[in-house]
């Protein structure tokens, strides 16, 4: 299930991304073959990079790749790190909690503001959030429930990696 | 007596976004309006403005307003036409002939009219203060006619009618940041530009552009916006001082817009620029041309406001 | 006191393991309260409207021209190319190094993957050849901290997009000073590396070199095809990135034909999660960047540096000076958010050209990764070369302190930086 969900939203993440090169491309080559452009495209491919960015957020903290220090977590002892990811988890479970219900709050504005020129409402480039706060913080809340039963792996109680680059591959020399 | 009508205004601190940086003539206004806020609440009520986008673009500070996160911000229409598509009526080109035109019109019953519709949508206007008449400046030729648009890549605001203007001249209207047209035009990715000429010279926009054509295409008025959430706080008092220093703060943006644009102007020739106007009969081609565009947009408009601007525009002209 | 929570609420929920974004949303909570506006619509509206920004999208396109470059083999072809040219001199496997630490900074935007790369292939050959390994992985690490100084550069982008500076003029800005760096890891290594008994490889005929050549001819085109097209007006940076992307998949699947049609979906994403990663941390810190601007701590910062405001170089030299101690602790992402939105009214009252400033504080905050405690590049190194990080330091410092004084040379000498500008935009 949680495979099927993360394939799902790996294939959405590619698309956007195919999506916002080909707008973006398309305006250069329609620019200087046509010397015209295709209004949309500025404004729709920033609606597709911001889902972009924000369901890739979620992705990213099931495989752990969101950035962070590992370093002082790493010396601990199993006991140590239960009690840092706890505390690690609870405050993201609340963060989670306020975005959602900033989003909630602010809904009725997002709904009623129309992108100037797609006239998309708001509501759907800014209500990406619900998603990424659901997401995120049942995430947290199954880890946290995994801490309270001990039934937590080792590895899964480091969270982050200090690496900014993607994890070196296969394919790569 | 002064000590008891004081006792109703609180110490407060009004934070007001701004795109444009403190040089512009929105600061003359804003410390205006401030002085007068601080000497009526005897130095209670303070407005503390933010430069240069450092609260975020008008878009983004428009929202922080309607949900009073913020409590003020200078902006332009455009951030409101998505909400309120009336509002689109002035980004309709060669709407206002002269600054007097847009005055009255602004500071009378139509001004009023737009400003009762922003309490639905979380916001207060305090008065109309004013970017100002709108120029086309670009690196290729002088424009001189209508055909001279033709083929030329203008960056425009991010604005459906302003888009649609210099497409049906001809142009080709490119989106862009305002922070990359400085680069855009130096580089030539785009040929053009068009801004009022305080925006053109403070953006130093002459070291990288030729010809400077004074357009008038549009002029473009600024909202002294105010959160509704934080305004049902206010006492009626401090609206009332509010509103009045808005006023107060209006006559003197005005005022040195306008006389800074005349210097602007002097300027940007000095710099090199080459100045040219388009003849009233060529205008009159353009402005034909452009007659499309009132049509195709007046759906989303509304007739309400179209009638009530062009009925107002009438009475002033018709005297 | 607002400094303090901060800077507490920040360290102590990256400690504990904190994904960096959400230790910055901590922050964000600590700075509402403690400003007395407690507000979720603050978290949820910033959030979003920091990563609804068109310059931003550089950031996949650059992300995926990297994705479809590598997977085309390119760091293996660069690294090729120079050995063919200087693997028989002295020395010549660290000037290869070199070499491709450079060329690769001008086609990604990632000091860690590029030291990475080049480490991966470079130093089990100079292990082998006898050279000392801590300080070939120092010199690698201090080569991949060229990357975000030279275009294209995620680090440029995201300083001009929150200090509203050209990203076109960063990027132009950028290629002398890192070009700098290059050349004084070059003098060091001459210097350090000069008595190292090593063995020395064959040379190679000129048939070899231009194979080479011709393999590495399409990869060193790009960097040339991007800044030419920002100088001569072709593109914006963001349309330089598609661009970049566009030319990356054309040459991978057609020219080099070593990307294949099946893997393109994973690269593309590869791309974008790690395009999610960084933008999510941006957003995340562009609130409390948000915060800070309504704080009252710019007011704060300013009346510390006032002292300083007489000159011009010597507040550049304070706020260097400042931004180094800081980068010791934190990483480049937090250190640029943070910082930018208090130095910037500075320096703009001050009077610097904030385009310089941008390329001096981006430089800085790369040197950032590789000074100790925390440094980002240090654990890919540590890694990569398998030693640990005191022997690495070992190896690094004077390739560090090479690029701290090319830093501060750009300090006194600020038209280094300006001149070669000046004449790449006219
Ligand atoms: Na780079
Ligand atoms: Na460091």
């Amino acid at each position: 299930m949680t495979r099927l969900l993360v394939r799902l939203a790996d294939a959405v993440l590619a698309l956007l991304l195919a999506a916002m090169v080909a707008m973006v491309f398309g305006n250069v080559v329609l620019r200087y073959v046509f010397n015209s452009g295709i209004t949309v495209s500025e404004e729709l491919s920033r609606f597709f990079f911001v889902w972009l960015t924000f369901i890739g957020a979620v992705v990213a903290m099931g495989d752990g790749s969101h950035l962070g220090m590992d370093s002082l977590v790493a010396r601990l002892g199993r006991r140590g790190r239960m009690v840092c990811a706890a505390v690690s988890n609870a405050l993201i479970l609340l963060c989670c909690v306020l975005l959602f219900l900033g989003t909630l709050r602010q809904h009725e504005i997002n709904a009623t503001t129309m992108a100037p020129v797609t006239g998309i409402p708001m509501a759907w480039v800014f209500g990406v959030v619900y998603l990424t706060a659901a997401g995120i913080g049942v995430h947290a809340v199954l880890r946290l429930a995994r801490i309270a039963t001990g039934t937590i792996r080792d590895d899964e109680l480091i969270e982050v990696r200090e690496d900014e680059a993607p994890v070196l591959r296969e394919d790569r020399p | 007596a002064p000590a008891q009508s004081q006792a109703q205004f609180q110490d407060r601190v009004f934070r007001v976004s701004n795109g444009v940086s403190k040089e512009h003539p929105m600061g003359n206004g804003l410390a205006a309006m401030g002085a007068c806020t601080l000497e009526r609440t005897g130095g209670k009520m303070r407005i503390q403005p933010y430069w240069d986008g450092a609260l975020g673009n008008d878009l983004t500070a428009t929202q922080s307003v309607r949900s009073g996160t913020l409590e003020m911000v200078l902006t332009s229409t455009a951030p409101l036409t998505a909400i309120i598509p009336s509002l689109g009526v002035f980004d309709l080109p060669f709407l206002f002939d002269n600054e007097e035109e847009a005055d009255k019109v602004l500071d009378g019953k139509a001004g009023d009219w737009f400003a009762a519709k922003l309490p639905a949508v979380g916001a207060v206007n305090l008065a109309w203060w004013e970017n100002g008449f709108r120029h086309t400046t670009n690196s290729r030729h002088p424009i001189t006619k209508l055909e001279d648009f033709q083929g030329v890549k203008m960056r425009v605001m991010q604005n459906t009618i302003f888009i649609d203007t210099f497409k049906e001249l001809g142009s080709n209207a490119v989106p862009m940041a305002f922070s990359e047209i400085y680069s855009a035009l130096e580089t030539k990715t785009v040929d053009g530009q068009e801004n009022p000429y305080n925006n053109i010279e403070n953006m130093k926009f002459y070291e990288v552009q030729k010809y400077l054509t004074l357009s008038k295409h549009a002029y473009s008025p600024t909202l002294v916006l105010f959160s509704k959430r934080v305004w049902d706080t206010l006492s009626a008092g401090e609206q009332t001082v509010l509103k009045e220093c808005a006023a107060v703060g209006r006559a003197e943006q005005r005022k040195v817009n306008r006389e800074k644009s005349k210097v602007s102007l002097a300027n940007l020739k000095a710099n090199g620029m080459t100045v040219n106007e388009i003849a009233p009969a060529e205008l009159d081609r353009i402005r034909g041309k452009l007659a499309v565009i009132y049509d195709r947009h007046s759906a989303t408009i509304g007739k309400e406001a179209l009638d009530l601007v062009f009925g107002e525009l009438k009475a002033i002209r018709g005297k | 006191m607002t400094v303090a929570l901060f800077t507490a609420a920040l360290l102590g929920s990256m400690a504990i393991g904190m994904p960096i974004a959400f230790a910055l949303l901590v922050c964000a909570v600590v700075l509402m309260v403690a400003g007395g506006q407690t507000d979720t619509t603050i978290l949820s509206q910033k959030l979003v409207e920091g990563a609804d920004s068109f310059p931003l999208l550089a950031i996949p396109f650059f992300m995926l021209a990297g994705e479809l470059m590598n997977a085309g083999g390119i760091s293996r072809r660069i690294v090729l190319f120079a050995l063919t040219f200087v693997g028989h001199i002295r020395g010549g496997l660290g000037l290869v190094a070199i070499f491709a630490s450079v060329v690769m900074a001008a086609i990604s935007g990632s000091a860690a993957a590029d030291a990475a790369a080049i480490g991966a292939l470079l130093i089990p050959m100079m292990r082998q050849a006898g050279y000392d390994v801590p300080r070939a992985a120092g010199l690698i690490a201090a080569g991949g901290v060229i990357a975000p100084v030279i275009p294209p550069s995620i680090g440029l982008i995201v300083f001009g997009v929150v200090a509203n500076v050209s990203i076109g003029k960063l990027f132009l800005a950028g290629i002398v000073p890192g070009l700098m760096m290059g050349v004084a890891l070059v003098l060091t290594w001459l210097w350090v590396a000069r008595r190292d008994a090593v063995a020395i490889r064959p040379r190679q005929g000129w048939d070899a070199r231009g194979k080479a050549v011709l393999e590495a001819f399409w990869a060193l085109l790009m960097p040339f095809g991007i800044i030419g097209g920002l100088k001569f007006g072709v593109f914006t940076p963001t349309e330089a990135g598609v661009v970049a992307a566009v030319y990356a998949l054309v040459v991978g699947l057609f020219v080099y034909r070593e990307l294949k049609p099946a893997a393109l979906p994973r690269l593309f994403t590869a791309a974008a999660r790690s395009t999610a990663v960084v933008v999510f941390l941006i957003a995340a810190a562009l609130i409390s960047a948000w915060l800070i601007t309504l704080s009252e701590l710019p007011g704060q910062v300013k009346a510390m540096l006032e002292p300083f405001m007489w000159d011009k170089t010597v507040l550049m030299l304070v706020i260097m000076v400042i931004v180094v101690v800081v980068g010791t602790a934190l990483d480049f992402a937090p250190t640029l958010m943070i910082l930018t939105p208090i130095l910037m009214p500075i320096v703009k009252e001050a009077g610097i050209d904030p385009v310089y400033f941008g390329v001096l504080f981006i430089m800085n905050n790369a040197i950032g990764l590789i000074t100790p405690p925390v440094g980002i590049v240090l654990n890919v190194m540590c890694g990569v070369s398998k030693i640990t990080m005191p022997d690495l330091m070992k190896g690094l410092w004077p390739f560090l302190w090479a690029e701290l004084a090319v830093l501060f040379l750009l300090v006194l000498f600020p038209g280094l930086v300006t001149g070669p500008l000046w004449w790449l935009t006219h």
